[in-house]
């Protein structure tokens, strides 16, 4: 980038007003975050998968492959693979789901729709948090308020955190709520559709539910497949209601990836076999990216090719 | 023109963004309560060495003139960073008392933290690979993870700084090392029992705990009040459960002292069949599936002792560190309950009781700390100074020392009252000449896996002997 002899001739002048420098100047407070916080942290996180490397007494001797064979043997991280599967494969689709419902809800042209469409983005804003984690662990209680309910109406009450099949399920409920971020990428989708395929569909007789197959969704499936990305990437690294409303149990029944990672990390001061797991993580996360982006060509519909 | 303009324009742009960065960075490394004002303290400290110097003589002449709590105004300020993990109300008297020592010697200012335990542990690791461990910390028996980080109080004794004059020899050593060391100060000794609801037990037509009452019993009186009550017979015993069964249940069986759960030398098990462990954790399987003890998803609400379901009144019986009864039962009282304390239950009605007399928690002087001196003084006047203590109640444990311990007892409440009594019935049972109560590093990840076994019986999932098996193998794979 910085060889360009021409372009010195013409600019001539100052070096900070050559094109490529004031490039890199602007740019200069992102590559300095960028390899400070991000780069180094993560070639040395790989290097660490290598060793012993132990908070508590800060040696790190190296190892080998041992962390990543240790994985191999190790219940608990295939426990919790298999719950976060399990997270990500129901979580993410209803989110999509739910988040396109309300979308395609609100593109009626109405007064009331951009009040609407700010309230539902409400739970995303707060998303995250440690104090929604806390109302959840508070509503789906022994005692909570829909043990309440159910039991006022007679309903038999269910122990939402006792049973390890059902533990996550309250979880998946959260994530769904947070569809506010997804939504609105959809709503913007929505707008972008030419009327005129709803007007000739019309001329054509096509019903309201033909109209949303045959036109919406092919038109909005590059929108669907952005969104399907992120959101199981989020998916993946999910931690703070697993960590703050169950711990981890019962019986590591929501045992997510990354609530693992932490508890090896921080709690068995095992920060080497952590990173082992972090960068088994990446791979099994950029695989599964892949094959949305492979399977993609069969289901994304784009105006060029047709 | 227009280019002059810009270029001034962006180097002002880059040069606060270049700044917003860098206070980024440094806010994210310190961690998150400390405040600018100790940044820059650190800093001054940095540039002018003889400045700490003299910092470090005046804490001396500071700490000999403590006794007489003359405060000279004239001297360096001093910031010590202090840490805890406890309850509410540890929190509110810990604070109380450092404020105190504040208005007794203006030149120190303290920063404290405090957490619940697990928290505290998360902070205190990260900053261990910081080597920015607070000045003064508070540990438990797992202290031995972190003896890179202790700076032991040998040389303080020595020279007067540390007074454990009052101090029996007996307490001093709980928190010793094998070969003497001495690496804190105990907070205060403690034991474990079983705080129980007597009226609760006399409605349910329970026999109400003996001091040699057996798990048996404990089971029994459980299930029955669970029946006639609808409660939980007993409350979760949290992670202390590992503590009642590995640790205890191990040492009751046998002679006295012929079995604990890891070797005296912290180097290996210190019993070789795993089945020993198998009855103890039949029985929690039983009553979790019976309704008495609480399952996964009921322990998961009760986030430390003040919500526990004894306090709530959803259970009769319930596990405590001696040290918590006075509060808990100071809550009970506002409810009109009167609860009671006792010894925990034994394997047989004349065998070992397992009971061990130990120190609850210390403070210790960080190696990272660059006030050392002050930092051992202020323990020294923790442990020591009546009017402190006067402040902490005994919340952390009976006092090691022997003046403050009686003049807190003239003034004791009920439930203080009762804690003095059992630990002196404790004391008064016979023990092993030399036991351990540490925790080796990798003793959290046994812990959790214990409790996650107890799971998979409930379920049905393995046997209690398959539990029992693997717990062995896992606590066995740390000294590998």
């Amino acid at each position: 980038m910085f060889g360009g002899s021409s372009d010195k001739k013409t600019t001539g002048g100052k070096f900070i007003y050559r094109e490529e420098v004031v490039g890199h100047v602007f740019a200069l407070p992102f590559i300095f975050g960028f390899v400070c916080f991000s780069l180094i942290p993560i070639v040395l996180s790989l290097y660490y998968s290598f060793t012993d490397y132990s908070l508590g007494t800060k040696q790190a001797e190296l190892i080998g492959f041992k962390n990543f064979i240790n994985l191999f043997q190790d219940e608990v991280f295939g426990k919790s693979i298999l719950k976060t599967l399990q997270y990500v494969l129901i979580s993410v689709p209803c989110k999509l789901a739910f988040a396109l419902l309300v979308a395609f809800l609100l593109t009626r042209k109405s007064k009331m729709v951009t009040l609407y469409r700010s309230l539902y983005y409400v739970p995303s804003l707060v998303g995250g948090s440690v104090a929604v984690a806390l109302v959840w662990k508070q509503l789906f209680a022994r005692k909570g308020l829909f043990n309440t309910v159910a039991k006022s109406l007679g309903l038999a009450t269910i122990n939402w955190f006792g049973d390890e099949k059902l533990a996550i399920y309250p979880l998946v409920l959260m994530a769904v709520w947070q569809f506010g971020s997804s939504m609105i990428i959809f709503a913007a989708g929505l707008k972008e559709i030419p009327s005129s395929y709803y007007e000739a569909a019309d001329i054509d007789g096509l019903s309201g539910l033909q109209k949303f197959f045959y036109i919406t969704l092919p038109c909005l499936s590059p929108i669907i497949l952005y969104n399907l990305v992120m959101q199981t990437i989020s998916a993946f690294m999910t931690f703070t209601q697993a960590f703050i409303i169950t711990a981890g149990g019962p019986n590591n029944g929501t045992m997510l990836y990354a609530l693992n990672v932490y508890n090896q990390a921080f709690k068995y001061n095992r920060m080497g076999y952590a990173c082992a797991m972090s960068w088994v993580m990446l791979v099994v996360m950029s695989l599964i990216t892949l094959a949305i982006f492979k399977s993609s060509k069969f289901w994304v519909f784009s105006e060029s090719e047709s | 023109m227009k280019k002059r303009i810009l270029a001034t324009l962006l180097s002002v742009t880059m040069a606060a963004s270049l700044m917003a960065c860098g206070s980024e960075s440094t806010n994210e490394s310190a961690g998150d309560t400390e405040t600018a004002t100790e940044t820059e303290a650190e800093v001054s400290e940095d540039t002018t060495e003889s400045e700490t110097e003299a910092t470090e003589e005046a804490s001396t002449e500071e700490t000999e003139s403590a006794e007489d709590t003359e405060a000279a105004t004239d001297e360096e300020p001093i910031t010590l960073r202090m840490a805890w993990w406890g309850s509410q109300d540890r929190h509110d008297k810990t604070i109380a008392a450092i404020e105190l020592y504040e208005s007794l010697h203006p030149n120190i200012t303290f920063e404290y933290e405090y957490y619940s335990f697990d928290d505290y542990f998360t902070k205190l690791k990260t900053l261990v690979a910081s080597d920015e461990v607070w000045d003064v910390f508070q540990l438990g028996g797992n202290f031995p993870m972190y003896l890179d980080k202790i700076h032991p109080l040998d040389e303080y004794i020595e020279s007067g700084i540390v007074d454990v004059s009052k101090i029996s020899e007996a307490n001093l050593k709980t928190t010793q090392q094998t070969d003497g060391t001495q690496l804190g100060l105990t907070n205060g000794i403690n034991t474990y029992g079983i705080a129980y609801d007597p009226a609760m037990f006399e409605e349910a037509g329970v026999e109400l705990p003996t001091d040699t009452w057996t798990w048996d019993d404990y089971q029994a009186a459980a299930d029955t009040i669970h029946e006639k009550l609808d409660i939980f017979g007993s409350s979760t015993f949290l992670t202390s459960d590992f503590i009642a069964g590995c640790s205890t249940y191990i040492g009751q069986q046998g002679e006295l002292g012929q079995y604990g759960f890891f070797n005296l030398d912290l180097t290996g098990m210190g019993f070789d069949d795993p089945q020993m462990l198998t009855k103890f954790i039949q029985m929690r399987a039983d009553m979790i599936n019976n309704g008495s003890y609480p399952d996964a998803g009921a322990s998961a609400e009760v986030t430390n002792i003040e919500n526990d379901f004894l306090v709530t009144g959803e259970a009769a019986m319930t596990w405590v560190a001696v040290n918590q009864f006075p509060t808990i039962y100071d809550v009970c009282a506002e409810q009109g309950r009167t609860l009671a304390l006792a010894p925990v239950p034994r394997v047989t009605e004349d065998g070992n009781s397992g009971a061990m007399i130990q120190s609850s928690q210390m403070l210790c002087v960080s190696e990272d700390s660059e006030a050392k001196e002050a930092a051992a003084a202020f323990i020294s006047w923790f442990e020591n100074d009546i009017d402190c203590n006067n402040i902490l109640q005994a919340e952390r444990g009976i006092p090691a020392n022997e003046d403050v311990r009686a003049a807190l007892k003239e003034s004791a409440t009920d439930g203080q009252q009762i804690m003095y009594d059992f630990v002196d019935y404790i004391s008064s049972l016979p023990t092993p000449e030399e036991i351990n109560v540490l925790s080796p590093d990798g003793q959290d990840q046994v812990q959790d896996n214990y409790l996650n076994y107890i799971q998979q019986v409930v379920s049905g999932e393995i046997t209690a002997e398959e539990a029992a098996e693997k717990t062995y193998s896992d606590a066995e794979a740390i000294f590998e």
